[in-house]
């Protein structure tokens, strides 16, 4: 079970969340008494084989599914377990991902009627930001000059870049990565994830990282092995 | 298979199919859209299959042959027959008999006393005295009559007489046909011959008609086949990417197109037959009021037995299921072909000059489809200008849907209104041919309702006119009209009130213009032939006859017709007798206008009379003229001779007795308007039921197809409202993003739907009508109906909303295919 060790106030506290599912007729318990701590500006990369619960645990952390025990902190927030599915807090949630919460998936992040500076514009906006610097974002990523572009119009390291343009415009406190690079190249895979590095370190925000490359994972400062977490 | 062995071929068929395993619904909307298209398309073509050759049979059987009557006006029994056949004559029974159930007219005969009839039938058509016909067609052999007894529609008359007792004597009717005796004097003195018709010629009025129901099948089938391609076409997208996989796995295409050649051949030979059957079920639950309203307006019988059979159905939507849905793959083989032989052009054509889908091409097409409706003196080429205007809508619709989207997306400074307008436009193009049905659907409905409307109010008002008077009462063969007029006018009552008047109805002659050579022609003898002849302009004008409608006096009954153009105090005129009126037909044809002057020849007496008024007269294409009574010379022999009477306070027996004592008659005819009127708008009630349940099935048809369209292309799209989930806005707002989506589409598309309908409704009512059936209707728009498609609309959209807000609540989303995860849906 990983620990944060933040010396700064906390900005995710996670205490005994736990997780699980149906399935043939049997519950698989894929999260049991999680404990979990991070700090702005830290990073935390989400280890284990596949069906270990990585992307259960980012989406529980964005609100997206509800946990079955524990309770979840963040960025103020509180949300216990047996309360979590309600209006109100689904409303909390829907504020803290659309303000503060960035979501990477390993693909398909972008809308496709949409160009890539309409994309990122329009997640600023939702967000609450100017969409003044959208193109500096692009920019900063390297794909300044494919503002125009549509998503099947640029390679897939292409609108990975993209997509971070529309978390970094946002401007989160927390960025939750879902295998960002796991459908790219050795090249363009590292290439993606220096940049995620860079601008995470630049603007301060909390990164989460689940992935099965361990060479990525090394560079979070915590890791978290889910599948020895015995689920 | 070559290529293939049975197991390999079974491995790839499952394989293939389990797509179907995977999206069941979608195969069950295929099944269906299979089905309930052949289902409809069977039963408009079965319908007027039966039509088309109950026509036929009507002229064949016929043709030119006589019946008998009774001097006396009694019905004919079988004890007439046995006297007739004992006086040496030839003369065969004909009992029609209404089929039980089923609709459609069975026709008992007797097969010895038709084999008389047979050996004889040559000289019959000559010898009719009813019936003038040309020298051609007195050369002409007459078909020998064999009828066969298999109940299409002859049975043997034994069993018509059994099946006559269990219906209502009103669908019944016997009548004696004979081959005219030589010499005439042998007829029996109690008996008189009258040419037997199975109804009046109705020539181009019946083929109008049924050019009108074909055009409705068609139009049937195109809304039906743009729905199964899309339906087909969505299923091909989602499986492009196993096809893919299949061939990196070293499936050769061939084999592929091998195998979904025999899924949708399996598939529609399974839905194809259910929907024969169907549609044949559902033309003989509706053959009754449709047989009725088919003798009723056109005086056409339907006659059991005439439809195709049932192989002709299935091969024919076998062939359209297939031709729809491998459209790509026939447009491939095509190019192969052409590559081949190499004829660089065909293939050119056949890839539009790679253009595509020719957005550009609707202006021309529609301009040209405007301009022939307008123009077009021919019906079958106002039907190309109609459907060279759908054509271009067609493709106009989804592309102007989606420009409007773009541009609007342009101009807004709000990034999710933007992703709005474009997801709209993303929607219009890939929901293309689903719109575009559903757009044709509610033109459809549109015209159709508002004419039916129209025909209602128009019909309503017109049956109010012409059965104004309470009750009709026939002058017997050999009574004095003239003295009965005078006893009428006698009467205190009567003569108050002045709500009676004489009638008489014949023939008249329409002379040819001066300069017109065929004014000799014995054709223009034949009322019938030439009333067929007589559209042209007034330098090509034929000799003609039209019918005499001789009034008189003028009552109150007949100054209460509202005339579609009429000068000043027309009635007074027409009273003294200054002025003739003309019905619409006539006005149309010949053509006259108000103020021209008629000549006419009545028996031998020429009369010259100025246009006073044109009067509409509806369900008929007979032109008419209509006199003063006064104005007919004493020579004159009426066809037909009746009296209209309100009685007012008096009592109908009082007058009845009065005429039987002046007639000398046990009895007479006595017509109850009220009775007439109340069969009149039933069976009108019956036809337009008739014509709005088969649209509105089409309707229903195409809102579910949108429907299932909506759901499985939402589908598709699930990952991308998720992605709004993620980024922020909560199920609720994602939802109000999607019922903006589907509402403005579906109501994009009816705003669309509304002009083409009233488009139709105007070339139904002001161009097709006329040019079918010789009179117009008043063109009339329905604001209320557009709302009811307006709600029906909102229906639908809000329905996609419902079902896709399931899919919404679903646990993690994830891209279907991967066409999504590259972004290749925009």
């Amino acid at each position: 079970m990983g620990q944060g060790t933040s010396v700064t106030e906390p900005l995710l506290k996670v205490r005994g969340l736990g997780k699980h599912f149906a399935s043939a007729g049997q519950t698989v318990n894929v999260l049991s008494g999680l404990e979990l701590t991070l700090a702005p500006g830290e990073s935390l990369a989400l280890m284990g084989r596949s069906g270990s619960g990585k992307s259960t645990l980012l989406n529980i952390l964005c609100g997206l599914e509800q946990p079955d025990a524990g309770f979840v902190s963040i960025a103020g927030e509180h949300f216990a377990a047996d309360s979590s599915a309600s209006g109100p807090n689904q409303q909390r949630w829907a504020m803290l991902r659309r303000q503060r919460i960035g979501v990477v998936f390993q693909e398909a992040n972008l809308m496709p009627a949409l160009s890539l500076l309409d994309n990122v514009r329009l997640r600023a906006r939702l967000a609450g930001q100017s969409d003044q610097h959208c193109g500096d974002w692009l920019k900063r990523l390297g794909i300044g000059e494919l503002t125009q572009r549509y998503p099947d119009q640029v390679s897939g390291g292409q609108r990975q870049r993209a997509a971070l343009a529309m978390v970094f415009a946002m401007r989160p406190s927390l960025i939750l990565a879902d295998e960002p690079t796991g459908s790219l190249d050795v090249r363009t895979a590292l290439e993606v994830a220096d940049e995620l590095f860079h601008q995470q370190a630049a603007s301060g925000c909390a990164l989460i990282l689940a992935t099965h490359d361990s060479a990525l994972a090394a560079r979070c400062g915590q890791r978290l092995d889910l599948a020895q977490m015995g689920a | 298979m070559f290529l293939f062995s049975a197991s390999q071929f079974s491995n790839l068929f499952s394989v293939l199919f389990s797509h179907y395993r995977r999206h069941p619904l979608q195969l069950l909307a295929l099944a269906l859209m299979i089905m309930l298209a052949t289902m409809l398309w069977t039963g408009v073509n079965h319908l007027t299959t039966q039509a088309r050759a109950s026509l036929g049979q009507s002229e064949q059987a016929a043709a030119a042959r006589s019946q008998l009557e009774r001097v006396d006006g009694q019905a004919l029994t079988v004890a007439d027959f046995v006297t007739l056949r004992r006086a040496g004559l030839c003369v065969t029974p004909w009992l029609e008999v209404e089929r039980p159930g089923q609709g459609g007219r069975l026709v008992g005969v007797d097969p010895l006393a038709a084999g008389c009839f047979a050996q004889t039938a040559p000289a019959a058509g000559n010898n009719s005295p009813e019936r003038i016909d040309s020298p051609e067609s007195s050369k002409k052999p007459e078909p020998a009559w064999t009828p066969v007894l298999n109940g299409d529609p002859f049975i043997d008359i034994s069993e018509a007489a059994e099946l006559a007792q269990n219906v209502a004597p009103s669908n019944v009717s016997l009548s004696l046909l004979i081959v005219p005796p030589e010499p005439a004097s042998a007829l029996p003195a109690d008996y008189r011959m009258t040419g037997f018709s199975l109804g009046p010629d109705t020539g181009e009025l019946g083929d109008s008609f049924l050019l009108n129901l074909d055009a409705l099948g068609f139009l049937v089938l195109l809304i039906t086949a743009l729905l199964l391609r899309s339906v087909y076409q969505l299923g091909m997208a989602q499986r492009r990417d196993s096809f893919a996989l299949l061939q990196r796995f070293g499936v050769m295409p061939s084999a592929i197109n091998r195998v979904l050649l025999v899924e949708i051949l399996l598939l529609a030979l399974l839905s194809v037959v259910p929907g024969v059957w169907l549609g044949r079920l559902l033309a003989g639950t509706v053959s009754g009021g449709f047989g009725q309203a088919l003798d009723s307006l056109f005086d056409t019988p339907l006659y059991a037995g005439q439809s195709e059979n049932w192989l002709t159905s299935i091969a024919t939507m076998m062939a359209i299921v297939l031709v729809v849905c491998l459209a790509q793959n026939v447009q491939a083989l095509l190019l192969r072909t052409a590559a081949v032989l190499s004829f660089a052009l065909p293939a050119k054509l056949l890839t539009g000059f790679g253009v595509r889908p020719w957005p550009w091409l609707a202006l021309p097409l529609a301009a040209i489809g405007l301009a022939v409706a307008l123009l077009a003196q021919s019906l079958p080429l106002v039907f190309f200008a109609v459907a060279l205007v759908f054509a271009a809508t067609g493709i106009a619709a989804p592309f102007a849907i989606a420009a409007l989207s773009a541009t609007l997306a342009r101009k807004t400074r709000e990034p999710l209104a933007c992703w709005r307008h474009t997801e709209l436009g993303v929607m219009a193009r890939r929901l293309a041919l689903p719109l575009v049905a559903l757009q044709f659907a509610l033109a459809m409905v549109l015209a159709v309702q508002a004419l039916v409307t129209v025909f209602e109010v128009t019909f309503d008002e017109w049956l109010g006119q012409r059965l104004a008077a309470d009750y009709f009462i026939e002058v017997p063969a050999g009574a004095s009209a003239n003295a009965a007029a005078q006893w009428l006018a006698a009467q205190p009552e009567l003569a108050q009130s002045g709500d009676w008047h004489q009638v008489v109805r014949g023939v008249a002659q329409l002379p040819a213009a001066a300069n017109d050579p065929a004014m000799a022609d014995p054709k223009m003898d034949n009322p019938k032939m030439a009333d067929s002849k007589m559209a042209g302009s007034k330098t090509d004008r034929k000799a003609q006859s039209v019918d005499l409608f001789a009034l008189g006096p003028v009552s109150p009954l007949l100054t209460m017709w509202s005339l579609q153009a009429a000068g000043d105090q027309p009635w007074q005129g027409f009273a003294a007798g200054e002025g003739v009126m003309v019905n619409e037909q006539l006005a149309r044809r010949y053509p006259l206008a108000v103020g021209d002057t008629l000549v006419l020849t009545l028996a031998n007496t020429r009369l010259e009379r100025p246009v006073l008024a044109i009067y509409a007269d509806y369900g008929r294409p007979a032109g008419e003229v209509l006199i003063n009574l006064e104005l007919l010379p004493d020579e004159f022999v009426p066809v037909f001779e009746s009296f209209s009477i309100s009685p007012g306070a008096s009592d109908i027996t009082m007058i009845t007795d009065g005429l039987q004592r002046l007639w000398q008659v046990e009895s007479v005819r006595v017509r109850d308007n009220k009775r007439i009127r109340e069969l009149a708008d039933a069976v009108f009630d019956q036809t337009f039921l008739l014509t709005r349940a088969m649209t509105f099935v089409t309707l229903v048809l195409a809102a579910v197809a949108l429907l299932i369209m909506g759901w499985v292309f939402f589908s598709t799209r699930a990952w991308y409202f998720r992605l709004l989930q993620v980024w922020g806005l909560t199920k609720r707002q994602v939802l109000a993003q999607l019922g903006w989506l589907a509402l403005t589409l579906t109501l994009s598309i009816t705003l669309l739907a509304l002009p083409l309908g009233v488009w139709l409704t105007w070339v139904l009512v002001h161009r097709i009508n006329p040019l079918a059936f010789g009179w117009s209707l008043p063109m009339a728009i329905y604001p209320g109906f557009w709302l009811q498609l307006g709600v029906v609309s909102v229906l639908i959209g809000l329905s996609i909303t419902l079902l896709m807000r399931s899919q919404l609540g679903g646990s993690s989303p994830k891209p279907v295919s991967a066409a999504s995860l590259r972004g290749d849906e925009r």
